[in-house]
Order: C-alpha cells, then sequence, then structure tokens
C-alpha cells in the first residue's frame, strides 16, 4: 500500500486534537468577525434605505409620469424595465380631517412598490372596492376592518364627486400624515368622465398615466428613461411643453456609496483581516516550532520544499473547512441578534424604523473569502518556515538558546524575575509579536475612548434647540417634510393648553412664511440667471449663476424665510455684526427702521458660511406685496444661525421648500403681522423651572397623543439624550473592535503560555528535581505572563498618545460634534487588565497541562 | 573506488574570539562498499564530518565529492534531492513518522520521489532486518531495537550511496545494540551499501572493516 | 560512619492481578556517608525506579527511605522538593542545564531557589577542580557534552547536600570523557566528602565506584567492593 503526501497529511493532522480545535476556533472568529460585521452593516444599510423608501412612498428605481395610454403600452417592450406599475391619479379626499389621502388607480404591482399592497383582505375587483390604510380609515370615522364602508368626497377639474366604497383590503399606514386609498381598473372603465385625457389643455393628471417601475439594472438608469421617453413620444426635459413625460430616478432606492462609507467599510475589513491573522498565524508559528525536529527529518530525508508546503496547505485548507461554515453560521445570528440594537441606537435620530436583514449570498461569499485570504496570509509565513527548516534541526537535542549575553551576570544568581524575562528572550520574535498583539488592542480602545469623550453633546444641544422646549407641527420634526403650508400652523387650542402649565417662562410664539404667501416678496439685489417652472410642486425656482436657487413668489421675486419673532427670541440669536445689542435692535426694528439678517453657520468651525452671505450689513431689502413695493428695510444686524433658528433640529426641508438658499429675514411681530395676512405660527418656543420639567414633559406627550396629534415637540433634554445615545454607539462599535482585539491578543498569550509549559515540560520537571517547588514554577512563569503584558503596555501608552494627538485629532477635528479631548484613562485601564490576564493566565494554564508525576515527565524525554 | 572523496575540509562555526573550528584540515577517501567507523571524543568533530557529507553543512573551505557529485555545485533544492536519492540516514532516536506503519515509515522516501517500491528487495531487506510480521505495525508498538532496525531498512530503501549512520545504537542497551549493529552491518554488506558510522562504542567500533579516529577536527588515525 | 541513607524494603508495583509489573520487589539497603556507590543492571532491572525512590521523586508501594533523620514517606510533594533542593544532589543522563542561565547562574541555581546566597569560596574551588573556571559566562549551548555535564556536577554540589545521586551520567558521554568525568566526580566527592550513588548499565564506569551494587528484577542480587577483590 503506497502513501501519499495526502495521507500523511491527513494522519499526523490527527494527532493534534487540541491544536487544531485552536486554530478552527481562530479560523471560526475570524468567519464570525466579518459575517457579524457584514450582516450588520448590510442590514442597517437595508433598514435604512427602506425606511426612506417608505417615507418616500415608493421603492421603485424610478417612475414615469404624465403618459398617454398608448405610450403606457409601451412600456412593455422597454428592454430596461423589470417590471412596471399602473397608476393614474384622481385626487385628494376632500372630506378628511387631518390624515391626507390620496386617490388612486392602481394595480398590483404598482401597489407593492408604493407600500399600499393590502396586508389583510384581497385586492380590489369591483368598481366600488378599494384599498385603504387604517389611519386613513380612522380619520374618517370608521374602524379598519374588511367590508367597511368608505364614504369619499373628491373634485377632478372642477367638478366634485361624491361616492360610496367597500374595503376589501387595507393596511397599516407608515405615516400619520398621509396615505394612498387605490381602487382597481374597474373604476377607470366605469368613470370615463374622470379619466379623460386632457393633459395638453389644462394640465390635469388625471387621465394621464403613472408608472413606478423596478430596472434590470440601476446603471445609466437617467440617460436610458428620458431616451426612452423621447421614443414613445414625449418630451422629458421641457415641464410646461404639452407632450411633457416626466421621468425621476429614484434616489433612495439606488443611492450611491459614499465614498467615505467605502472608505470606512474598507478600514473595517482590513482591521478584521489584521486580527485574524495574529491570531491565526501564532497557532500555525507555534505548530511549525513544536515539530521542528519533525520537519527537519523531512528535509533530512529529501522532503522538497514544494512538497512540506503542500503537506501544510492541505492541513490549513481543511481546518479553514471546518472553521469557515461554523464562522459564518454563528456570525450570521449574531449579526442578526445585534442588528436591532445598533439599529437602536441609530433610532433617535430617525423615527419609523424598519428593521430588515436577509441572508443574501453576498454576505456568505464575501465573509467565506476574507475570511481565506486572512488564513491564506497568516500561514504563509509559517509554512514557509516549515519549508525551509534546516535538516540539522533532526539531529538537535535541546532547544537551543538564542542569543548572546552582554555583561558578566554572575552577581545575578539567576533571581526568578531575570530569569521569566530571559525566557521571553527564547524567541524574540515571537515575544514582541505577542507584545504587538495585545498592544493593538490598548491602542484601539483608547483612541475610540478619545473620539467618545470628545463627543460634544452640549454643541450639538445648542444647535438644536435654544431653549428648554419648543412645540411644532410634526412636519418640523420630519426631515424630509419640514413647515410649509399656513395649514400646519399651531392652533390657538393649543398654545393655550401648554402656556398655561405651571413653571412655563420665557414663552414665545414663532411665525414664519409658507408656500401659501406668495404674495408676499423680498427684494435684495440678488440676480436671478434663469427661471424653472415645476406646476407638481406648485414652485416657481430662480437660480443665480452661482447656482444657489430661490423660490419664486407670484411675482417673480424671492420669497425668502421670513420670521415673526418676539423680543425673548432676538435676545436667544448669536448676533455677529451690526447692532449686536438684542434689545437696542428689537427696539429699532419694531419702529421699522431695518431688520435682522440670518447667514446659516459652519458647524465645524462655527463660522458664518459665507457663500450664503447674499446680502451685508447696510444694504436694503425692499418688500414687496401683491406685486408692489410697501417697505424698505435696511440690513441693522447679522447673525450666525442655527438649526433652531432656522426650523428645529436638524430639519432643513422647510426652508428648502419655502425660501431656497435664502434669505433669512427675523421681523418683529408688529411689522410681521403688516406685511402677512393670517400669519401662522410655526412654533412656540420656552423655559421651563427645573423642578416642573419633568411634568411637562409627560404632558406633553400625553398632550401629544390624545389632544392634538399634528403637533410635536422638541426638548433640550431630549436633544441631550440622542447626542448621548450617538456617543454611546460610538464607544459601543468601537468598543466591541477594540474588544475583539483584546480577545484576540490574550488567546495568542494564552496559546503562547500553554505552549511553552507543554514543550519545556522536561525542563520543568528537571527543575522540580532538583528543588524548585511548584509555587517556585508558578511565580517564574506568573513574571514571564506578566512580562508579556508589560511591555504591552511600554508599547501601548505612548503609541496611544501619538496616535490620539495625531490621528484621532484630525478625525475629531473634520466632523463638527466633536470637539478634541484628550484621554489616556482608557488604555491605562486597559493595561491594568492585561497586566492582571498576565499575571493569572500562567498559574491557571500551570494547574490545567502540567500534570502528573515528576517522573512521568523526566520519564518521557527519555 | 572511492566513494567518497575528501579534500583538506574545514568547517568553522561563528567569528572571532568564539569560533568553533569543528573540522580543521580533513582529507580522507572511503571506498566503496565498506563498512567505515568514525570514532572520538566528543566534540572531536565526527557529527560535523558526516553531516557535511551528507550534505547538511556546507564546507568553509575543502571539496567534498560523493559518488562523482561534487557537493559544493549543488543548489539547496539539488542537495535535498542528492540527500533523498542518494543518501541514507540512520538517526540515534530512530525519528520515525509515528503516524506511519512500519511499512510506510520504510516505503516514505521513495514516496517523495513517486518512485514506485521495488517489491523484491523490500522483502529482502525487511526479511535480513527481522521485521516480518511488524510491517503494519506503528513505531510505538515496537521496541528499541525493532524501530533502529526499521529505521535502517529506510535508509536503505532508495539504494543509496552511502549510509549515514549516527550513534545508531545509543538509545539501546548492550545487548541489543550488539544485535542491530550486527544486523547493520549484515544487510549493508549483503547489498554492497558502503556505511560510514558514528560512534563512541569501541565495541562498535571494532566491527568496522576501517576506523577513523578524529580529535579537534583532525584525524589522529 | 553512620549510615546516611536507608532504604527498608522497598517495593514498587504497577498495576493489579495477573499484569503486575513488580519494579522493586523488597529493597534493602544502606549506604554510609562519604562512599561512593554504583548500582548496576540491565534495562529494566529496576535500577532507575531505584533511584527514583531513592530521591523522593516517587513514593513506594511498600518500604521507606530514610535520608539524614528524615523519612521521605511523610513529606508532602513540595516538602520534598524543598528537601531535595538543599539535600540531594542530581545529575542527569543529558545533563538538564537550564539553556537562558550561564553556567556560573546554573550552579547556583538551586541555591536561589532557596533564597541563600552561594558561598563564593567553595563553589570556586569546586569550578577549578572541574576545570570550569573560564566557561563560567557562557551558555549550555555553546559547551561540549562534557562541560555540559561538570557543570551539572558542580551544580549537585553546590549545595552540600547530604547525597548525590546520580542517573547513567556517562550516557551521552564517549568513553574518554565518561571516565574523566567520574573521576572527576569521585575526586569532588572525596575531598568535600560527598555521598555518591551513581546507576549506570556500563560496568567499566562501575569499577570506579567504592562499592557495586547489582540489582536485577527488582530485587539486589549482589553487593560488592571492588577494591576488595
Amino acid at each position: 500500500m503506497e502513501i501519499s503526501l495526502k495521507t500523511l497529511a491527513a494522519r499526523s493532522f490527527r494527532t493534534y486534537k487540541i491544536r487544531n480545535l485552536a486554530a478552527v476556533l481562530a479560523i471560526m472568529l475570524t468567519a464570525i468577525l466579518f459575517t457579524a460585521v457584514t450582516t450588520i452593516g448590510m442590514g442597517t444599510m437595508e433598514s435604512l434605505t427602506l425606511t426612506q423608501q417608505m417615507a418616500k412612498g415608493s421603492k421603485a428605481d424610478g417612475d414615469f409620469r404624465y403618459m398617454t395610454a398608448e405610450q403606457f403600452g409601451q412600456l412593455e417592450n422597454a428592454g430596461f424595465i423589470e417590471s412596471y406599475g399602473l397608476r393614474m391619479p384622481v385626487g385628494f379626499l376632500t372630506n378628511t380631517a387631518r390624515h391626507n389621502i390620496e386617490f388612486d388607480v392602481m394595480d398590483e404591482t404598482q401597489a407593492k412598490l408604493t407600500f399600499c399592497n393590502p396586508g389583510y383582505g384581497t385586492v380590489p375587483q369591483a368598481e366600488n372596492e378599494v384599498v385603504i390604510s387604517d389611519a386613513a380609515m380612522l380619520d374618517l370615522g370608521i374602524e379598519p376592518e374588511i367590508r367597511a364602508v368608505v364614504p369619499a368626497e373628491f373634485s377632478v377639474r372642477g367638478k366634485t364627486y361624491v361616492l360610496e366604497f367597500v374595503v376589501s383590503g387595507w393596511y397599516k399606514a407608515s405615516s400619520g400624515q398621509g396615505s394612498i386609498m387605490w381602487t382597481g381598473t374597474a373604476f377607470r372603465d366605469a368613470h370615463p368622465d374622470i379619466f379623460r385625457y386632457t393633459y395638453p389643455a389644462d394640465a390635469s393628471p388625471a387621465g394621464t398615466y403613472f408608472s413606478d417601475f423596478t430596472a434590470v439594472s440601476p446603471r445609466g438608469l437617467e440617460d436610458k428613461m428620458k431616451a426612452w421617453a423621447y421614443s414613445v413620444g414625449g418630451n422629458p426635459e421641457d415641464v410646461n411643453a404639452s407632450d411633457y413625460l416626466g421621468t425621476a430616478v429614484n434616489q433612495v432606492t439606488n443611492a450611491p456609496i459614499a465614498p467615505k462609507t467605502m472608505a470606512m467599510g474598507i478600514v473595517i475589513v482590513a482591521l478584521f483581516i489584521l486580527c485574524g491573522y495574529l491570531l491565526i498565524y501564532n497557532i500555525f508559528d507555534i505548530a511549525v516550532m513544536q515539530e521542528i525536529r519533525r520537519f527537519g527529518l523531512y528535509r533530512t530525508i529529501g522532503m522538497s520544499r514544494k512538497q512540506v508546503r503542500k503537506l501544510m496547505n492541505l492541513q490549513a485548507s481543511w481546518l479553514s473547512c471546518a472553521g469557515i461554515p461554523l464562522g459564518l453560521a454563528a456570525g450570521f445570528f449574531i449579526g442578526k441578534a445585534t442588528l436591532p440594537v445598533v439599529m437602536g441606537t441609530l433610532s433617535s435620530e430617525y423615527a419609523n424604523l424598519a428593521v430588515n436583514v436577509s441572508p443574501s449570498p453576498v454576505i456568505f461569499f464575501g465573509a467565506s473569502f476574507l475570511t481565506a485570504l486572512t488564513v491564506f496570509l497568516s500561514t504563509r509565513k509559517p509554512i514557509r518556515a516549515a519549508a525551509g527548516t534546516p535538516p540539522i534541526e533532526a539531529f538537535r537535542y535541546a532547544e537551543a538558546a538564542s542569543g548572546s549575553r552582554r555583561a558578566k551576570r554572575r552577581s545575578a544568581e539567576g533571581g526568578l524575575p531575570q530569569m521569566a524575562w530571559s525566557n521571553l528572550g527564547r524567541s524574540k520574535r515571537r515575544s514582541f509579536f505577542i507584545m504587538v498583539s495585545l498592544m493593538l488592542c490598548i491602542v484601539l480602545l483608547n483612541s475610540v475612548g478619545i473620539a467618545a469623550v470628545s463627543m460634544d453633546t452640549e454643541k450639538q444641544v445648542n444647535f438644536v434647540i435654544r431653549t428648554d422646549f419648543a412645540v411644532v407641527n410634526i412636519a418640523s420634526a420630519n426631515g424630509l417634510a419640514g413647515f410649509t403650508r399656513r395649514e400646519q400652523g399651531l392652533k390657538e387650542e393649543t398654545i393655550h393648553d401648554i402656556s398655561g402649565r405651571p413653571g412655563i417662562k420665557n414663552g414665545s410664539l414663532v411665525y414664519k412664511n409658507t408656500l401659501d404667501d406668495k404674495n408676499v416678496t423680498y427684494d435684495f439685489g440678488v440676480r436671478i440667471a434663469e427661471t424653472q417652472n415645476r406646476p407638481e410642486e406648485d414652485k416657481v425656482i430662480g437660480m443665480t449663476e452661482d447656482g444657489f436657487f430661490f423660490n419664486l413668489g407670484s411675482d417673480g421675486r424671492p420669497l425668502s424665510n421670513v420670521y415673526g419673532m418676539s423680543a425673548d427670541s432676538i435676545s436667544r440669536m448669536d448676533i455677529r455684526e451690526g447692532e449686536t445689542d438684542a434689545g437696542k435692535l428689537y427696539r429699532r426694528m419694531q419702529a421699522g427702521e431695518g431688520v435682522l439678517m440670518g447667514i446659516p453657520i459652519n458647524r465645524s468651525t462655527m463660522h458664518m458660511i459665507e457663500p450664503l452671505r447674499f446680502a451685508e450689513v447696510g444694504d436694503t431689502v425692499t418688500v414687496y406685496k401683491n406685486g408692489e413695493a410697501v417697505m424698505e428695510l435696511p440690513i441693522l444686524a447679522a447673525a450666525a444661525i442655527n438649526g433652531d433658528d432656522m426650523e428645529i433640529g436638524y430639519t432643513v426641508n422647510g426652508t428648502f421648500e419655502v425660501g431656497g438658499d435664502g434669505l433669512y429675514l427675523y421681523l418683529p411681530y408688529e411689522i410681521y403681522r403688516k406685511l402677512y395676512d393670517r400669519p401662522a405660527v410655526y412654533k412656540y418656543s420656552f423655559d421651563a423651572e427645573a423642578d416642573t420639567r419633568d411634568d411637562i414633559t409627560e404632558f406633553l406627550e400625553t398632550y401629544m397623543h390624545t389632544s392634538d396629534p399634528s403637533v410635536t415637540y422638541m426638548s433640550a433634554e431630549n436633544a441631550r439624550k440622542n447626542a448621548e445615545s450617538s456617543r454611546t454607539m460610538v464607544a459601543f462599535v468601537g468598543g466591541l473592535i477594540g474588544a475583539i482585539f483584546g480577545i484576540a491578543g490574550i488567546l495568542n498569550l494564552i496559546n503562547t503560555i500553554v505552549t511553552a509549559i507543554i514543550t519545556r515540560r522536561h525542563e520543568f520537571a528537571t527543575m522540580q528535581s532538583i528543588g524548585m517547588t511548584k509555587k517556585q514554577l508558578a511565580r517564574m512563569l506568573t513574571y514571564e505572563g506578566i512580562c508579556y503584558a508589560a511591555g504591552a503596555c511600554i508599547l501601548g501608552l505612548p503609541v496611544s498618545a501619538v496616535l490620539g494627538f495625531t490621528v484621532v485629532r484630525s478625525l475629531t477635528e473634520s466632523l463638527w460634534y466633536f470637539s478634541f479631548h484628550f484621554t489616556l484613562v482608557p488604555a491605562v485601564i486597559v493595561c491594568a487588565a492585561l497586566l492582571l490576564a498576565g499575571a493569572c493566565i500562567p498559574s491557571a494554564a500551570l494547574r490545567l497541562f502540567h500534570k502528573g508525576s515528576i517522573v512521568e515527565k523526566l520519564r518521557i524525554a527519555e | 573506488m572511492d566513494i567518497i572523496t575528501i579534500h583538506n575540509l574545514k568547517k568553522y562555526f561563528g567569528t572571532g574570539s568564539r569560533q568553533v573550528k569543528a573540522l580543521d584540515g580533513i582529507s580522507l577517501s572511503i571506498e566503496k562498499g565498506k563498512f567505515t567507523a568514525i570514532i572520538g571524543a566528543s566534540g572531536s568533530g565526527k557529527t560535523t564530518l558526516m553531516n557535511t557529507v551528507g550534505g547538511l553543512y556546507r564546507p568553509t573551505e575543502g571539496e567534498v565529492f560523493v559518488d562523482g557529485i561534487r557537493l559544493a555545485e549543488l543548489s539547496e533544492e539539488q542537495l535535498t534531492i542528492f540527500r533523498r536519492r542518494k543518501v541514507g540516514y540512520i538517526f540515534q532516536d530512530y525519528n520515525l513518522i509515528p503516524e506511519l506503519t512500519v511499512r510506510e515509515n520504510i516505503l516514505f522516501p521513495l514516496m517523495l520521489d513517486n518512485s514506485r517500491p521495488d517489491e523484491i528487495f523490500f522483502r529482502e531487506i525487511t526479511g535480513l532486518l527481522r521485521l516480518d510480521g511488524k510491517l503494519s505495525q506503528f513505531p510505538y508498538m515496537l521496541s528499541g531495537g525493532g524501530q533502529q532496525c526499521a529505521a535502517i531498512a529506510r535508509a536503505m530503501i532508495t539504494k543509496p550511496s552511502i549510509l549515514l549512520a549516527d550513534e545508531p545504537t545509543g538509545s539501546l542497551d548492550a545487548k541489543t545494540s550488539q544485535n542491530v549493529a550486527g544486523l547493520l552491518k549484515t544487510t549493508a554488506e549483503a547489498f554492497h551499501q558502503t556505511l560510514l558510522m558514528i560512534t563512541h562504542n569501541t565495541e562498535l567500533a571494532q566491527l568496522a572493516d576501517r576506523v577513523i579516529k578524529l580529535q579537534d577536527g583532525h584525524i589522529i588515525l | 560512619m553512620e549510615h546516611i541513607l536507608k532504604a527498608t524494603g522497598l517495593k514498587k508495583y504497577y498495576g493489579k492481578g495477573e499484569t503486575t509489573v513488580k519494579a522493586l520487589d523488597g529493597v534493602n539497603l544502606e549506604i554510609e556517608q562519604g562512599t561512593f556507590t554504583a548500582i548496576i543492571g540491565t534495562s529494566g532491572s529496576g535500577k532507575s525506579t531505584l533511584l527514583h525512590m531513592l530521591g523522593g521523586l516517587d513514593t513506594p508501594t511498600e518500604g521507606s527511605v530514610t535520608i539524614g533523620d528524615t523519612e521521605l514517606a511523610g513529606l508532602d510533594s513540595e516538602q520534598a522538593t524543598v528537601f531535595r533542593r538543599r539535600q540531594i544532589g542530581f545529575i542527569f543522563q543529558n545533563y538538564n542545564l537550564v539553556p537562558v542561565l550561564t553556567v556560573w547562574e546554573n550552579i547556583v541555581f538551586p541555591l536561589s531557589l532557596d533564597g541563600r546566597k552561594p558561598e563564593k569560596e567553595f563553589i570556586m574551588q569546586a569550578v577549578t577542580l572541574l576545570g570550569l573556571e573560564n566557561k563560567l559566562d557562557s551558555l549550555p549551548g555553546q559547551l561540549s557534552g562534557g562541560q555540559q555535564q561538570r557543570t551539572a556536577i558542580a551544580r549537585a554540589l553546590a549545595s552540600k547536600p547530604s547525597i548525590i545521586l546520580a542517573d547513567e551520567p556517562t550516557g551521552n558521554l564517549d568513553s574518554k570523557t565518561g571516565n574523566d568525568v567520574i573521576r572527576l566526580l569521585k575526586m569532588t566527592g572525596e575531598k568535600f566528602r560527598q555521598t555518591i550513588v551513581m546507576i549506570t548499565h556500563n560496568p567499566e564506569i562501575a569499577r570506579l565506584a567504592d562499592r557495586i551494587v547489582r540489582i536485577e528484577d527488582g530485587r539486589i542480587v549482589s553487593d560488592e567492593f571492588p577494591d576488595t577483590l
């Protein structure tokens, strides 16, 4: 019977069960790292994308608008489209209270893409059947159930329709503000008058065809869509053309991956490869060392390098075949379990999170590949060492002590600590390696500590809100919505109820202009180079040469973002130029002497953003009402404005929709009310006595859920909690990675010490025969453990300091919510932990592995 | 015919004041098919000499020729192949591979070369070395003497140019030593193997055709 | 002279019933202080087992060993270790020096384990006798076999033990070196009045001792004083 390299590999493989187990565990750990983190990463991305899609209302790749029936029919032949839906808009129901109900004709594909597929019941068949959301039904005063009767009122082309529908199916609304009610094509066929195609004449959407679709590939989608539109006789460019065919790519579905995210991803992958490398390399390195005589023998009898390599590569691949699948499975489950925790810490910034992660082949292939790559890289050096073992090793008996001794040490007398240190010198390379492995943990955790400590919560709070509390419309709290309409203003009743609460002080109303105030415009000397008409958004945009844009009012002049403020509100602002005395400024403004201009602040530098400075202190702003100039307001002062001055928190969409890039003007109540008929209050800000804050918070919570669901509130307390939770997440994620490195380092340490005990068994037995007690042996090994840890600390502390002041500092300085704050405390704590581990591991290992009587141990060698 | 020729061989380890002159100018020739014993005190250079002949050490100075091959011309990989085919090693502590059976151990060098074993030769050798019936056992099941015999068979299976034995009886008690040494000599003679053996056992050395005595890196006998 | 070592009725059995291995089957031995005794036997005769008993490295199934006033059976493992450190010097077949310590450090190692300061004068005497004066800073890896064994002898002597036990001390040495080493051992033994017990399978080496005890199948079969032959 012949023996092959493979058989030899297999047989010798089986002899070292514990070492194989260690290697499999190391490979498993690496695979877990990659899988878990990839799962969390992809899961987070998936969940965030889904959430944004739901907020936007569509998860399609893109959509077409205002098509004719023939054009819609042509979608079938579009090669780049995978599946598409049918949508024919009718209009908004007018018999609703607070919840907006959009009424459309749809098919199932469209419904699925726009999240209104019925979770209960079926799709509509008959012409009077509809699918509707639970929130919509509640708003209409109906119990959400199948076969409920829905009264609907809407108007198309000036004609009012009053109909009754029956619910064939319903779904849970994702937004409290609005949802879709839809019916099937049977309705369309039964009401030809509603669906007459009249778009070229009156730009009425009723009668036109819309479609959300999924694309075969997201690449070059915009061009493909435009080309298709032209090919079917539509005009995708000119919104005013009678043959206008709207094309829109869904930015949320196909959001490009930010280069920053990519970079972070690559860094994390590299870190994990390093971590896995450290673990796996050490195990193989020790394995080769343990069997050096065997390799010497192989080389002496004539095994070539290639043959030795083949032998070891076989064993490494068997270990991987065991470790990788186990790691993938464990990693996926760990990732899945941890995902909600990660999302939970993120959700303070995002409401309505949909948490979702599916086992994607990408994760598994990616993790397998990366783990295999790590194993490959880690084993190169040990395998090369084994293959190149000098044959003379077969002849050696005792492990030769390396290195030379420098000074005369006759006085040393070999005390235990010095012996321990010399023992580390037996393999300088490995000892250094262990120390580096431990050091990485120290440095990482300290860097994470610096980052966490440097998170400036107060800076974040100060940007988000200037008072203890602020009550706003729900839209203001929704980053994608914002305050844009008069009807979103706070009701008098609500303000009255809230302001009556005990403990409230310095309460101020803040007025703001809306898209319903198109008759009041401002001229501040900026030149409009180009105008764009966007009827479906009810906007006309004016752009400057530099690309800044302003929303234009009825007379073609900028609407701007204009606020009506109390004296208290003005006094809280950060006035930097011109009349900086807030009280004086307010009185001057009340007298009609001028206006306060705001310029958004750069959060990193805390300077005003110069490109957004469209006017200077001293310039005059002319106010137009109904097309006529009614006021001239010189700019008396300029303030650096934050989130609270613009809207609230991080919401910018409101000001974006109304004024565009500017101008921000702050007026006293009297002047504001002169300019705006039916002024709307968008915010009620107030402070509160310290001991009443909890009561007020509780009151507001109850109030917004029961009495007035259209409002919500922000508090400095909440803002602080959000900021803190971000800090927690940084600490959590960073700490986790650091801990993993720590575990890898400790495992390496354990491996080294256990190996030392096993290979020096004979030496220990000798020392015990000539009189070294077990306690002394334990003490010597404990010193060795401490030496490793101490070496790591001596390396780790200065490296942490250097890294902190260079890399970490530049990172924190580039992000506005950090204020660099150096600390070495985490490093010190980790060092203490490592020293403790280094002291404890040897005694434990000794107890486990140094068993048997002295005689047995002596005999083994003979 | 001389199978090994050595000219003025020097092997020094280290440099400066700590330099060890293991071999300090050795010239000798070994006749093919003969049994030569190399004796000397510990530190005399005998192990170094054998290892140099086997291609494990490169000479500091001088020339070594084995079976017509000038060792200095060979690269490291060529030396490995040289050892595989031309040299048979017998170690003091047998150095069998514990996971392979006796038969597999013996055939191991052939496997490395991808050569097919000569079954007849295999049976002759194992018969001479009293290994019949032990071929499918593992090394740990054999006595010290049995293991060394297996090691001898392994050394001879490739029909090498030279057999190098380093204290082959060092780990065996007196009686077994005699047995094994006798078997080694007989088997080597049966197949006209050149055998070079290091020993400090004078009784063993007396079995040889020729005795070379080393002291401090020189031949004195 | 008194007996420094007394072994009475030593038995060491492994296993039970039919497969019992009787490594030692009733050994009585008394050793006088200052003498050089060789215990000779083939492999499997029980000589190593006997040595392990005498050194307290292993416990007998039956019987007792007394060194000086101390009965070894009464000591627990840590106490036995300390006892060995102070009262017994060991010399092994493969020297067993600590590779990371110099020759000097190896010699004084048992003393430093005990926390005792070495008597420099005494040790230098031994060192000079053994010819190691120039090697005190070398590491074991830099020494020849004979030099390493001589270092081991110095180590065994350093703590002035009651008894020195040597286990096949010349096994790894060639005959000339082996002879030299044993002669040195004998000489230092006489100089410092050490009691030496050596086991060996080499009859030539054994002949250098004052007394040859032959052991076979776990029993002492002869006990002779070669000088008187």
